[in-house]
């Protein structure tokens, strides 16, 4: 009897653990297929009702809706929202700090809405959003850069149309619709069948890309700041021979112009002033799929140049393999001398900034400033830059079970007063107000750091600096970036206007030969401009002609021909749009 | 009694009757019951997810569920077909080939050596300590070791190429250039995992009986003939399981070493099957594309297995099933 009552209990022990063990290591044609079973659970397809739907709002009268009594749901509901985990050192809890207590505060006092906010890692969005999305468990109101990411999964009916539901309840979103207008309400809905899977966040600002150069090296040799593509070779070549001087006995380190592995951002306003200055919307459009400018006119020369430079010894030689924060902590520690990336990203985070660093490293004069040296060959500076959409996109998977409490919520963060509270926070913790009004940030501590520049991920309907009027935005802009100097945020401002050209929306909304293949193509679009910028000068033209031949035979040319010819069918001989 | 003692004496002949095959199971049905559960196990988390395979024989929705989803062109082997079309798929299988054999030809021997080389030290407390350090990079992930690889061959910081340049060298690319890439890539893998790789064979050498030792001693033979004559014979089995093993899965992959040491400057000879699953299924959302795919990596591993097993059955060994 003892031995059957032992063996039971080890029987059942067993069964416990096994069971506890999560069959982790399954391989092959499991692994494939992981992330699928969530698809059981979702909701059914929501069917494509508005074909007929072809006006303008402007025709349409907005409605209210009957559940909302002074704004507000009888009982309280409940909603999730994503925010972006960015994983800065010394930030604050992205789901729990002293505005997210703002709007769970302001939401449930106006609207009887319960707020919880859901991490998502900003570097990896996509990724993790794909995973939230397969298991059914993505937020309430998911935020995204990536509209083929919103768009696969409305095609496979996981995501709301949002367009009778914004022009229903329009009454109840006066905010919103204030905020974004016309342009960012309907970015993207179809021509087609007036479908409107997300709304576009706003960009308050849409500076885009600036070069930086060492002031201080500049001043060391004697140069002026360059102006033109040759005055930057110059002094490139110069920080290269002097290196010893600038350096010392880090001069193995020097590396005067950096540029990551990412090079059609990293280059882009070089490879940009190689475009023809009178291209036309057309081309634009249909040779625009790739956002790095990889199939535009002009490129290859530009990369050519870049090889050539790099060849030269002018550029990082270990872009490819490094780590992503190697880069960053180069340019901290004073060994680059110019790069190129968003136009505030020296002054970017505080203490912990670029220049700021470079300061406490190098000395009190170390400082990267803004220069515009592009000129293309009508001797212009343009900068290819976004509209005010076409950033962040908001979307509600049809997990949503509270889509009103949803717009709500986007509605109320879009209010004048709670994006200006949400960017400058409480004075005297966050900011202290100049005799003309103008805001002065300073470093917070705690629960009040804004783990993003002017707190975007919190305003996830406006990016950028947005305060009341448009003087108080100037004037505090270049007083958002402690402890770097205003002066040169202006500057790097003024560079970012110089020349700007918005992209426009061609409406033209599905492609399908682009379904899918966003990953893959911008794989090999980096491989060819890694392998042509650093290979030897006498292979960059076999390499070109190969890696270029097999983007276009995987997909690249369908796009191309694909996108030709939906513009014609839609704007027929015309080449620009209005 | 009797009767039961007789049938143990013949058990291995006849095939049990009903009758005493039900005395069988009454007399060890613990031993049954304790069995159940593992099978429950791989039931439940081994079998019944095979069902989603059929994913790759329909096109994939994410609101439907599999029973639902239509299937997929040309009889459901529409995906097959489109992988064997992509010139993708096509590089990463025969880069999987290629890693997978190098690695076998030139990393399966090592820890064979390294297991009679550690068998022949005499100090006892010299040969623990080699094989602890020996084994330690195998409890290394394979994201430390891409970190410290970049220290060591970093082409311009790497401690190797300073020494190179220091001597007045030409500097070696060790991760951005894909064949010398291919060789860093084994090599690591090598190093990472010969200590460890080579416990087992020392417990199949700790098994021999040191009667053999002795004999060969009386007869005057020396310790490369006894490595060679007792040691090497007494580890064949041993060597020949793994040996199928490893061919069986010439066409897996690990996702982690290969992904971590992947840069875009070498992904011609980079790319494998498991990071190109994770690129157009995860990450560029083709389910069904790429659960076709894992099938196919699956079916070829069995048929690689069965064959190597086959192989050595005909060369005399045991096998394995």
């Amino acid at each position: 009897m003892k031995n059957r009552v032992l063996s039971l209990l080890l029987t059942g022990t067993m069964v416990v653990s096994l069971a506890a063990c999560d069959g982790g290591n399954g391989n092959g044609g499991g692994q494939a297929g992981g992330g699928n079973e969530g698809g059981g659970n979702a909701e059914p397809t929501q069917e494509v009702t508005q074909e007929t739907f072809t006006g303008t709002a402007d025709e349409i009268e907005g409605g209210s809706s009957s559940e909302l009594t002074d704004g507000k749901f009888a009982e309280t509901r409940h909603i999730t929202v994503e925010i972006y985990d960015r994983g800065n050192d010394g930030g604050s809890d992205p789901t729990n700090n002293m505005y997210t207590d703002y709007i769970k505060k302001g939401m449930l006092e106006d609207h009887n809405v319960e707020v919880e906010f859901v991490k998502v890692p900003r570097w990896t969005e996509t990724d993790e959003i794909n995973n939230l999305l397969a298991a059914g468990t993505a937020p309430d109101i998911c935020l995204t850069y990536s509209y083929p990411t919103i768009q696969t999964y409305a095609d496979m009916g996981g995501v709301i149309d949002l367009q009778d539901l914004v022009v229903d309840n329009k009454n109840d979103l006066p905010h919103l619709w204030d905020w974004l207008g016309q342009t960012n309400m309907y970015w993207d809905k179809s021509v087609q069948d007036g479908t409107l899977w997300a709304l576009e966040g706003k960009r308050a600002n849409n500076n885009r890309i600036v070069t930086f150069i060492r002031k201080d090296w500049l001043d060391t040799l004697g140069l002026e700041e360059p102006t033109t593509r040759e005055e930057f070779y110059n002094c490139m070549v110069a920080f290269r021979d002097n290196a010893d001087t600038l350096l010392g006995k880090d001069a193995k380190q020097m590396v005067p112009f950096s540029v990551s592995s990412d090079v059609g951002w990293r280059a882009a306003l070089l490879i940009e002033s190689f475009m023809d200055p009178d291209v036309t919307d057309k081309e634009l459009y249909t040779l625009g799929f790739d956002d790095r400018k990889l199939t535009q006119n002009g490129t290859k020369e530009a990369i050519q140049l870049l090889n050539q430079w790099y060849n030269e010894d002018l550029m990082w030689k270990d872009f490819a393999i490094a780590e992503s924060n190697t880069e960053d902590d180069m340019m901290k520690a004073g060994y680059v001398g110019a790069f190129m990336h968003n136009w505030d990203y020296p002054f970017r985070n505080g203490e912990d900034s670029i220049n700021a660093n470079l300061q406490r490293n190098v000395g009190p004069d170390a400082k990267f400033v803004a220069i515009d040296c592009w000129e293309n060959s009508k001797g212009e500076y343009v900068k290819y830059c976004d509209s005010t959409a076409g950033d962040r996109k908001i979307f509600f998977p049809t997990t949503n079970d509270e889509p009103l409490a949803s717009l709500l919520y986007l509605d109320w963060i879009s209010d004048p007063e709670h994006i200006e509270y949400l960017q400058v926070g409480d004075e005297g913790v966050t900011h202290e107000k100049t005799a003309d009004g103008a805001y002065t940030f300073m470093p917070a501590t705690g629960d009040a750091i804004m783990n993003s520049g002017q707190n975007i991920d919190m305003t996830i309907t406006c990016n950028g600096l947005h305060l009341s009027t448009d003087e108080l935005t100037l004037a505090s802009l270049a007083n958002n970036y402690p402890p770097c100097d205003p002066e040169d945020v202006a500057k790097a401002n003024e560079v970012a206007c110089n020349g700007k050209k918005p992209t426009k929306n061609a409406k033209i909304t599905s492609i399908e030969a682009e379904t899918g293949m966003g990953e893959a193509l911008n794989g090999k679009r980096d491989i060819i401009y890694d392998t042509c910028m650093s290979c030897k000068p006498e292979e960059f033209e076999a390499n070109w002609e190969e890696l270029m031949a097999d983007y276009l035979s995987s997909g690249g040319q369908d796009i191309i021909d694909e996108r030709t010819e939906k513009w014609e069918a839609q704007y027929g001989d015309k080449v620009n749009l209005d | 009694m009797a009767r039961a003692r007789k049938q143990e004496v013949q058990k291995e002949k006849k095939p049990l009757t009903k009758e005493e095959l039900w005395i069988y199971v009454k007399r060890y049905w613990q031993l049954y019951l304790l069995l159940l559960a593992p099978m429950l196990y791989f039931l439940i988390f081994k079998y019944s997810p095979m069902y989603y395979v059929l994913i790759a024989f329909k096109k994939y929705s994410i609101v439907q569920s599999v029973a639902e989803m239509p299937w997929a062109k040309n009889h459901g082997f529409e995906y097959f077909l489109k992988a064997f079309k992509n010139k993708d798929f096509i590089n990463a299988l025969r880069n999987t080939i290629f890693l997978n054999l190098l690695d076998i030809i030139v990393g399966f021997p090592v820890p064979i050596i390294f297991a009679l080389l550690l068998n022949e030290l005499r100090l006892k407390f010299f040969k623990k300590t080699v094989q602890t350090v020996a084994y330690m990079p195998h409890f290394l992930s394979w994201v430390i070791i891409y970190g410290l690889a970049l220290q060591v061959f970093s082409p311009n910081t790497g401690l190797i190429n300073m020494v190179i340049e220091k001597l007045g060298g030409e500097t070696i690319h060790f991760l951005d250039d894909p064949n010398n890439w291919v060789k860093t890539y084994i090599g690591l893998g090598i190093w990472q995992s010969f200590g460890w790789n080579s416990i087992i064979y020392l417990a199949a050498i700790s098994g021999i009986s040191p009667e053999l030792y002795e004999a060969a001693s009386v007869d005057g033979a020396n310790r490369f003939q006894k490595m060679w004559h007792i040691t090497l014979p007494g580890i064949r089995p041993t060597i020949v399981v793994l040996l199928i093993l490893a061919l069986g899965n010439v066409l897996g992959s690990g996702f982690d070493r290969p992904y971590v040491l992947q840069n875009n400057l070498v992904m011609k000879n980079a790319e494998v099957i498991s990071t190109f699953v994770y690129k157009y299924g995860i990450k560029g959302l083709q389910f069904s594309l790429t659960t076709a795919v894992g099938l196919f990596q699956s079916i070829a591993n069995v048929f690689f297995l069965l064959l190597a097993n086959w192989f050595s059955r005909k060369m005399g060994e045991r096998g394995i099933m």
